[in-house]
């Protein structure tokens, strides 16, 4: 099956939700949710089984969709990080009903009481299609194009909550800052464009190689892309609208936007890079910046994170903490390469980044999960809510203390693998001592603030009023036992993840 | 006095576009005005792509790829602009009001 | 193209310096310096005023602009179809394929604003 088929599967999916919701008479609005798993569940499995085409010449469509060899498995391994989180993402929406439900419209007379909850189920399938196609997008055009599609889903779902006054403001946040650095991306490819005379990445790094390149304008287009795609990674200085937005938007979303919304400012951040670091006298600048954003991000969202006592506002500090992870592996490029071998994959950037974001999605989602099932129970996200966890649901207890073990990175973990593949990338490729001294002081730094939730769990008494258990639908459990499953496999035996890669 | 019109004056234009609409959506505190600002910019990248394409030629046809982006641009624009203002409107039903000083239920 | 964009570097900066400079004037000599509450209050013959001064649009007024505009700006990809369609769809069908699934999506998305109840104007 060619590969762009998984793409269309998922935008006729949405499509037939959309018409399901519309159409057909449904007692339980969930019923479309389950349908998109499954479907979704296929699209994964038909991940392993898909075709490239032999020639890609001549045909248009390929000037969009990238079909280069040594790109392919990465490629699909986003995919896979797309459509996985999407699954688990819509069996938390479902899970998250109620709370929806009591913050959408009241439905007038007559109308379905769950009207306005097929629509959450919805986008993020639309997303989700956007984000695939964003794995692949090797022409500015078309990664614009992607990326904005999921940008703007994403609008609709943080401000989801209108009778919320958080869920709201967030929207209005993500909004005016979201479209900000859209104007900055955009600005930065056409100055792209207009220094290289192509869209297409390939020949955009033909270009810049070249020594007739304009060097101060090209910086400028980089330093324009570097703002929008730092904004979207949420990469210090840029990162303030984090916190506020992943405080306000509803909890399924957040975490949506925590995982997938940063693995594909990953990718495109990537793929563009890619092409400055061609050369000899961009790459040094361009990295030089990374060095910087990195540093900055480590420092930032490890130390700002400490005094936190919101736990969504805490996690979003943590997202800012791991994106700065992130940067140090982009920040440390393989420097040199032998007789134009392949390079193991652990020792090349997007090898080390791959597998990070591999990791962060198992943990990151298991936290939210578990944060759906408390927050569907109190209106409270703050820490002291979560306060003696283990009286009131050991389950939950044990899968939260697996996912913050994880992302401190301890080791059995899947996290340990994560954090330890990027200090040794950083130190095999000759990275700046200040860099990698902000790595060890942001790792230290994240042990104190994910073991404060582990103990305030185990060691405090339940606050008042928010004492009773918290019961757990089968489906979430389901997710959440094979999610622990993975974090310990992958913290033991990383090459499962690696062997996906290939 | 006759000058003939090049690149360069057109991304002089369109460089004061862009730097209008960022200082808008940065000094100004009306939801609706910052969001015309940031069309703003999004005119002035189109500007800037047409003259790049216009001016990038190859045996006399500009370069298409410019204006294929630009044809994106402005209905992801649309999209944007249908979006932001369905949320404002939400916002200002609930608030009663557009001014970014008055969004500020959240800090930490 | 190799040409020296240095100089429109620098006319950028100028440019962020002239458009910060004049939305700082029109705030300092703006009206703001000449206003007070009583001024801003209508005017209805020594009666207290009640109510707003502007009547509220109806959000389906919202609904079907922000429709209208969505749909309307779709056919900026049909006219270089049309150009182009001539010479391309007798050697390649998948161009008129292609546009074919592109007007359904939009026909979807119609269909879902139609039964959602998104174009009655009275209800």
């Amino acid at each position: 099956m060619p590969v762009y088929y998984l793409e269309i599967i998922v935008v006729v999916l949405g499509l037939v939700m959309l018409m399901a919701d519309a159409f057909v008479k449904l007692e339980d609005k969930r019923n479309i949710a389950w349908f998109a798993v499954l479907v979704l569940s296929v699209v994964f499995l038909l991940l392993f089984k898909v075709s490239w085409p032999e020639s890609t010449e001549g045909s248009p469509f390929w000037k969009f969709y990238d079909a280069e060899k040594g790109s392919r498995g990465f490629s699909l391994f986003f995919k896979g990080i797309a459509v996985l989180t999407t699954i688990i993402v819509l069996i938390m929406s479902a899970e998250f009903r109620g709370v929806l439900l009591k913050y959408t419209a009241k439905p007038e007379d007559g109308a379905h009481p769950q009207s306005g909850l097929s629509e959450f189920f919805t986008l993020p399938v639309f997303a989700c299609a956007g984000l695939m196609w964003m794995a692949s997008a090797n022409n500015l055009a078309s990664i614009f194009v992607s990326l904005e599609a999921v940008t703007i889903t994403f609008y609709i779902l943080v401000a989801y909550m209108r009778r919320n006054v958080g869920s709201l403001e967030a929207g209005v946040k993500y909004l005016i800052l979201g479209a900000l650095s859209t104007g900055f991306l955009v600005y930065g490819f056409t100055w792209l464009f207009g220094v290289t005379g192509t869209m297409d990445l390939a020949g955009i790094k033909e270009q810049l190689a070249l020594d007739s390149v304009n060097v101060t304008a090209a910086l400028f287009a980089f330093a324009l892309i570097i703002v929008a795609l730092g904004f979207k990674v949420g990469a210090a200085p840029f990162q303030n609208w984090i916190p506020d937005v992943y405080q306000g938007a509803p909890t399924p979303i957040t975490a949506f936007l925590s995982v997938a919304s940063k693995a594909a400012g990953f990718i495109v951040l990537l793929r563009i890079s890619g092409c400055f670091f061609g050369s000899g006298d961009l790459s040094e600048k361009v990295g030089a910046v990374f060095v910087v954003l990195a540093i900055l991000t480590l420092l930032f969202g490890n130390l700002a994170a400490l005094p936190q006592t919101n736990f969504k506002r805490l996690l979003a500090y943590s997202s800012i903490a791991h994106a700065g992870f992130l940067l140090m592996a982009l920040a440390s490029p393989i420097t040199l390469v032998a007789d134009g071998k392949e390079p193991p994959l652990l020792d090349t950037s997007i090898g080390v980044i791959a597998f990070y974001l591999g990791a962060y999605l198992l943990m990151t989602l298991l936290a939210f999960l578990v944060m759906t099932a408390v927050r569907n129970q109190q209106e409270d996200d703050s820490l002291e809510g979560y306060a003696g966890l283990a009286k009131r649901s050991p389950f939950l207890a044990f899968s939260l203390l697996v996912s913050m073990a994880s992302l401190a990175g301890v080791p059995l973990t899947a996290g340990f693998f994560g954090k330890f593949f990027v200090f040794k990338l950083a130190i095999q490729n000759g990275a700046c001592g200040w860099l990698i001294a902000a790595g060890v002081i942001g790792a230290a730094a994240g042990f104190y603030y994910y073991f404060k939730v582990i103990a305030s769990m185990f060691w405090n008494a339940p606050a008042e009023g928010n004492d009773g258990p918290i019961p757990v639908s089968m489906p979430a459990k389901v997710v959440m036992v094979l999610l622990i499953i993975a974090i310990f496999a992958v913290g033991i035996v990383p090459n499962l993840i690696l062997g996906l890669i290939k | 006095m006759e000058t003939e019109l090049t690149l360069n004056h057109f991304l002089f234009v369109s460089g004061l576009l862009f730097a209008i609409g960022l200082a808008g959506v940065l000094l100004r505190r009306n939801l609706i005005v910052i969001f015309m600002c940031l069309e703003l910019m999004l005119s002035a990248a189109n500007l800037s792509l047409v003259a790049f394409s216009r001016f990038n030629t190859t045996d006399g046809v500009p370069n298409y790829d410019g204006q294929v982006l630009l044809f994106f641009i402005i209905t992801v624009a649309a999209a944007e602009v249908a979006v932001g203002l369905a949320i404002i409107v939400a916002l200002f039903r609930s608030r009663e009001t557009t001014d970014v000083s008055d969004v500020t239920s959240m800090k930490g | 193209m190799s040409q020296d964009y240095t100089p429109v570097l620098i006319q950028i900066v100028i440019a962020s310096g002239f458009a910060v400079a004049t939305l700082i004037a029109s705030v300092m000599l703006g009206k703001r310096a000449m206003r007070n509450t009583v001024k801003d209050s209508a005017y209805e013959c020594g009666m207290n005023p009640t109510g707003e001064g502007q009547a509220r649009f109806s959000v389906k007024f919202y609904l079907v602009a922000m429709l209208f505009v969505l749909f309307d700006i779709e056919v900026v990809f049909l006219y270089p179809w049309a150009v182009v369609f001539r010479e391309n769809v007798a050697n390649a069908p998948v161009y008129f394929w292609g546009m074919l699934g592109f007007v359904f999506v939009l026909f979807i998305a119609y269909l879902y604003a139609l039964k959602k109840g998104a174009l009655e104007w009275k209800s």
